[in-house]
C-alpha cells in the first residue's frame, strides 16, 4: 500500500467521534510495520507433507486430474448444502483434502517463470520456496516484492486448470458420480451450479478482480480486511496480494466469549454487507479462509468462490425478509419464495407449513432481542431446511442462482455455532438491509457507521 | 444356481479390496522384495488403470476351459467376488511390495491350494490340474498381457522398452508358482506370440456364466452399477478382437474408448477407493519407498 493511500485510510478513520474511540482503543492495524518482520512471521504449516511433494506436471495429473480434483472440491461444496451426507464421507472427504501434497520447489518456480518471465527469485526480492500453506488447487509461499512488500503467492499447480475443464465437460459422468454419493438430491443444478463456480476457481484472474473489488470496497473499515492484490505479479495462475499474519479459527475457539462474540459480528456484518450492499458473495465459508486480529477485527483470504448478485436475484430476497420480518404478510412472504424459485408455485402445502420451514432462515433475525447462536441451533437449521422427507421437500428446490449463496448461509451458520456468538442480529442487519439503514448498533456498527460516512464522501 | 443361503454382498464393494491393500503393503519390510522399488514391476502395479487390467485379466483368464473349470468347481467366488477379486489383488500387492520371505509365503499359500484343485472340464472331457505348470502359464501370461495393454493405452506413461522390461521382470511371479522361469515370456513379442499359439482357447458356459457376474456384479447400487458396466464395456473394447468374437460381444464404440473419459471413470473409481480407511496410507508408503 502507498504512503497517500495509508494517510487517506487514516483520514477516513478520522472521522466520527465514536469511531475515533474504537480505532484508538484497537491500535495498529492488521499489518505489522516491517515487511521483513512480517515475511518473517509467517509460520509454515506442518501439515504440508513435503517428502511427498509433485515433481510433474504428470504427478499432479496423477493426484488431481482425471476427475479426482473435481469430484473432491464437488464433495467439499456439497457437504454444505447436503446434511445427510454420512458422516463417514465426510470424514473421507476431510482426509482427501489434507492429502494433496504440495509441489515441489523446482515444479512451482517453473510456473512462477512461465506466468511471471523469471524465476521466482529473480521476479521477486526475497522468495521462500518452501510454501507455507496448501490453496485451492495450488500452494502459497511468502515473499517480498521488490517495492518492499510482504506478499502472499498463490502458485497454481501446472496443467490442472486444463484438466479441471476437460473433467467438468464430462457433465454425464459428472451427474452419475454425485448421484452416486448424494442420492435424492437435485444433482442437476448442483453440478451445473457448483461446476460453474469451480471453473471460475480456476482462473486466478478472475478471483483477483474480486479479492480486489472486495479490497477496494472494504478499504479503511475499521475492522473487516481485505488484502489487496498486486495485479502486475498476478495473472490466471499466479496470484500474489498482501500478506497477512492473524490468528486461525481454532485459535479463536480458545479465547472468551466477548472476544469470540466480536469476531463473530464483523463475520456476519462482513456477509450481510457484501450481499446487500455489494451484492457479492465471497462464497468459501471455510474457516481457514478468515484470519483474527482481536477486538473483532477480522482478515477475509481467499475469493475463488465468488458470486455477483443481479438486483432480479436480489430482489426476492429483500422482498421475502420485508414480509416475513417487518410486515408479517405470510401469503406475500410464500408469493417471494415461489418467485425466488425456493417453492414450487401452487404447492398443495399451507402457507403455515411454508412460514414455518422457510422461517427458519429468519430465525436469526424475527426477534429484535440478543440472541445465542449455538451449534445445536445451526445444525437444526441445516437439517430442517434440506430435510428430504419434510412437508415442503417434493415442492422445494435450491434454484442455481442462490446454490453458492446458500451454502455460505450453512456455513455462517455453523461458525457462529461454534463461536457460540450473541448478538442482537435483528439490529445488525437493519443496519446493512438498504431498505432500513438502521442506526448502529453495537460500537463496531458505529465504527462502521464512520467509515461509511468517510466512503461515501470521498467516492 | 442360487442357493438361499448367498450371503449378502458388502455395502461397498470396495472394502474388501482396501482391506486387502492396507494389509498387503507392509510397514516394516525386511528387505525389497522380489523386484525392488526401482523396477518396472513397482511402478506399473500400483497404476490407477489396474481395476481394468484385471477385469481384461478375468475376461482372458476364463477363456481356456481347464484354467475357467478348476475356478468354476473349485472357487466360492460366485458367493463373493468381490472378496474373490480382494485375495487375487492381495497376492500381487503382497508379492510385488511386501519382503522376499513375505512373497515366498504368499506364493507357497497358494501352492498348496492348487494341489486341491484338479478335476475333470465337462466341456472338453479333458482333466486338468491346478499345479499343470501350461495352465499356470496361461493364467499369468492373460494377466500379464492384460497389464501390458491397460496400462500402455489407460495408464501412465509406460513405452515400448519399459513393457519389454515389465514383462521380463514378471517372469519371476509365474516361477514362484511353479512354471519353470524358460518357459515364460520375457517380452512383449514373446508374450504375444504365447498368447496366440494356445489353441485349447474357447468361451465355454462356465466362461459366459463368470463374465456374467464380471460384468454385473450382484450388490451393486443403481448408479455404481451403470459405472460398473461401462468399466465392462471398456474391458471389453481392449480384447484382442478374437477373444471377443469367442465371447460374441460387439466391439464398443470409440468414444467409450478414448484415454480422456476413461482415465475421467478410472480417476473417479480411484478416489472412492482412496476414500476408505488405509489406501492413502499404504500407497505413502510405496511412494516414500520409492523416492528412498
Amino acid at each position: 500500500m502507498s504512503a497517500g493511500a495509508a494517510a487517506m485510510r487514516q483520514g477516513r478513520v478520522g472521522r466520527g467521534a465514536a469511531l475515533a474511540r474504537l480505532a484508538l482503543r484497537i491500535g495498529g492495524r492488521y499489518l505489522a510495520g516491517s515487511p521483513r518482520l512480517l515475511f518473517a512471521s509467517v509460520e509454515r504449516r506442518g501439515e504440508l507433507r513435503h517428502d511427498l511433494a509433485l515433481r510433474s506436471a504428470d504427478e499432479v495429473a496423477e493426484e488431481l486430474g482425471s476427475m479426482k480434483g473435481v469430484l473432491m472440491k464437488l464433495g467439499q461444496m456439497a457437504s454444505y448444502i447436503y446434511d445427510d451426507m454420512p458422516q463417514t464421507f465426510r470424514a473421507s472427504m476431510s482426509r482427501l483434502q489434507q492429502k494433496a501434497p504440495p509441489m515441489t520447489p523446482a515444479l512451482a518456480a517453473s510456473v512462477v517463470v512461465e506466468e511471471l518471465g523469471g524465476p521466482p527469485e529473480r521476479v521477486f526480492a526475497r522468495w521462500d520456496p518452501v510454501p507455507f500453506a496448501a490453496a485451492s488447487i495450488g500452494q502459497v509461499h511468502r515473499a517480498i516484492t521488490h517495492d518492499g512488500r510482504a506478499v502472499a503467492v498463490k502458485v497454481q499447480y501446472p496443467g490442472i486448470a486444463r484438466s479441471i475443464t476437460s473433467d467438468l465437460r464430462n457433465v454425464s459422468l459428472l451427474r452419475r458420480l454425485v448421484g452416486t454419493a448424494f442420492p435424492g438430491l437435485d444433482t442437476r443444478s448442483l453440478v451445473d451450479e457448483l461446476g460453474e463456480r469451480l471453473q471460475e476457481e480456476v482462473d486466478y484472474a478472475r478471483e483477483a478482480e474480486s479479492q480486489e473489488m472486495f479490497a477496494r470496497y472494504y478499504d479503511g473499515h475499521p475492522v473487516i480486511h481485505v488484502p489487496h492484490v498486486v495485479s502486475e505479479l498476478s495473472t490466471s495462475r499466479v496470484l500474489t496480494g498482501e500478506l497477512v499474519v492473524g490468528d486461525s479459527f481454532e485459535d479463536v475457539l480458545g479465547w472468551d466469549q466477548h472476544e469470540r462474540d466480536l469476531a463473530a459480528e464483523t463475520i456476519y456484518r462482513f456477509v450481510f454487507r457484501s450481499l446487500y450492499r455489494l451484492h457479492a458473495f465471497n462464497g468459501d465459508p471455510h474457516p481457514g479462509n478468515y484470519l483474527f486480529h482481536g477486538r473483532g477485527r477480522v482478515s477475509f483470504l481467499d475469493f475463488g468462490l465468488t458470486k455477483r448478485f443481479s438486483d432480479a436475484d436480489l430482489d426476492p430476497l429483500v422482498d421475502a425478509v420485508r414480509f416475513i420480518v417487518f410486515e408479517k404478510d405470510w401469503e406475500a412472504f410464500r408469493a417471494s419464495m415461489e418467485r425466488a424459485g425456493f417453492l414450487r408455485a401452487g404447492a398443495p402445502v399451507s402457507t403455515d407449513v411454508v412460514v414455518d420451514r422457510f422461517g427458519q432462515f429468519y430465525g436469526t433475525v424475527l426477534q429484535d432481542a440478543p440472541m445465542t447462536i449455538t451449534s445445536a441451533y445451526a445444525s437444526s437449521i441445516v437439517r430442517r431446511f434440506f430435510d428430504a422427507r419434510g412437508p415442503l421437500a417434493p415442492y422445494s428446490d435450491v434454484p442455481r442462482a442462490y446454490v453458492v449463496m446458500q451454502r455460505i448461509n450453512l456455513g455462517l451458520y455453523a461458525l457462529l455455532g461454534s463461536l457460540n456468538a450473541t448478538a442482537n442480529w435483528r439490529r445488525i442487519a437493519e443496519e446493512i438491509w438498504p431498505f432500513r439503514n438502521g442506526p448502529p448498533s453495537t460500537p463496531t456498527g458505529e465504527a462502521e457507521a464512520g467509515w461509511e460516512k468517510g466512503r461515501l464522501s470521498t467516492a | 444356481m442360487q442357493s438361499a443361503a448367498t450371503p449378502r454382498p458388502p455395502a461397498d464393494p470396495l472394502e474388501p479390496l482396501a482391506r486387502a491393500y492396507g494389509r498387503s503393503i507392509p510397514e516394516h519390510p525386511a528387505d525389497d522384495g522380489l523386484y525392488g522399488p526401482r523396477s518396472v514391476v513397482w511402478r506399473v502395479n500400483r497404476d490407477r488403470s489396474f481395476p481394468l487390467a484385471g477385469i481384461r485379466s478375468l475376461m482372458m483368464q476364463a477363456l481356456h476351459p481347464l484354467a475357467m473349470a478348476g475356478v468354476a468347481q473349485h472357487s466360492t467366488w460366485r458367493e463373493d467376488p468381490f472378496g474373490r477379486l480382494a485375495a487375487t489383488s492381495s497376492y500381487l500387492l503382497v508379492t510385488t511390495y511386501g519382503d522376499t520371505a513375505a512373497a515366498h509365503a504368499a506364493a507357497a499359500r497358494v501352492r498348496s491350494v492348487h494341489r486341491h484343485v484338479r478335476g475333470v472340464d465337462p466341456e472338453t472331457q479333458l482333466p486338468y490340474s491346478a499345479e499343470d505348470p501350461d495352465l499356470l502359464l496361461w493364467v499369468h501370461a492373460a494377466m500379464v498381457d492384460s497389464i501390458v495393454a491397460v496400462v500402455r493405452r489407460y495408464g501412465r506413461g509406460l513405452d515400448g522398452a519399459d513393457a519389454d522390461r515389465y514383462v521380463e521382470e514378471m517372469v519371476k511371479f509365474a516361477e514362484i508358482v511353479g512354471v519353470p522361469a524358460d518357459q515364460v515370456p520375457a517380452s512383449v513379442e514373446a508374450l504375444t506370440s504365447y498368447i496366440e499359439s494356445v489353441d485349447l482357447l474357447r468361451a465355454t458356459p462356465a466362461a459366459r456364466d463368470a463374465m456374467g457376474v464380471v460384468l454385473d456384479p450382484p450388490g451393486l447400487d443403481a448408479e455404481t452399477r451403470e459405472l460398473w458396466q461401462e468399466l465392462g464395456q471398456v474391458a471389453v473394447g481392449t480384447l484382442p478382437p478374437w477373444a471377443r468374437e469367442m465371447y460374441g460381444y460387439s466391439e464398443p464404440p470409440a468414444q467409450v474408448m478414448g484415454r480422456e473419459p476413461v482415465r475421467q471413470l478410472l480417476g473417479a473409481l480411484d478416489l472412492a477407493f482412496e476414500m476408505q480407511p488405509g489406501v492413502i496410507e499404504a500407497r505413502r508408503r510405496i511412494e516414500l519407498r520409492m523416492r528412498a
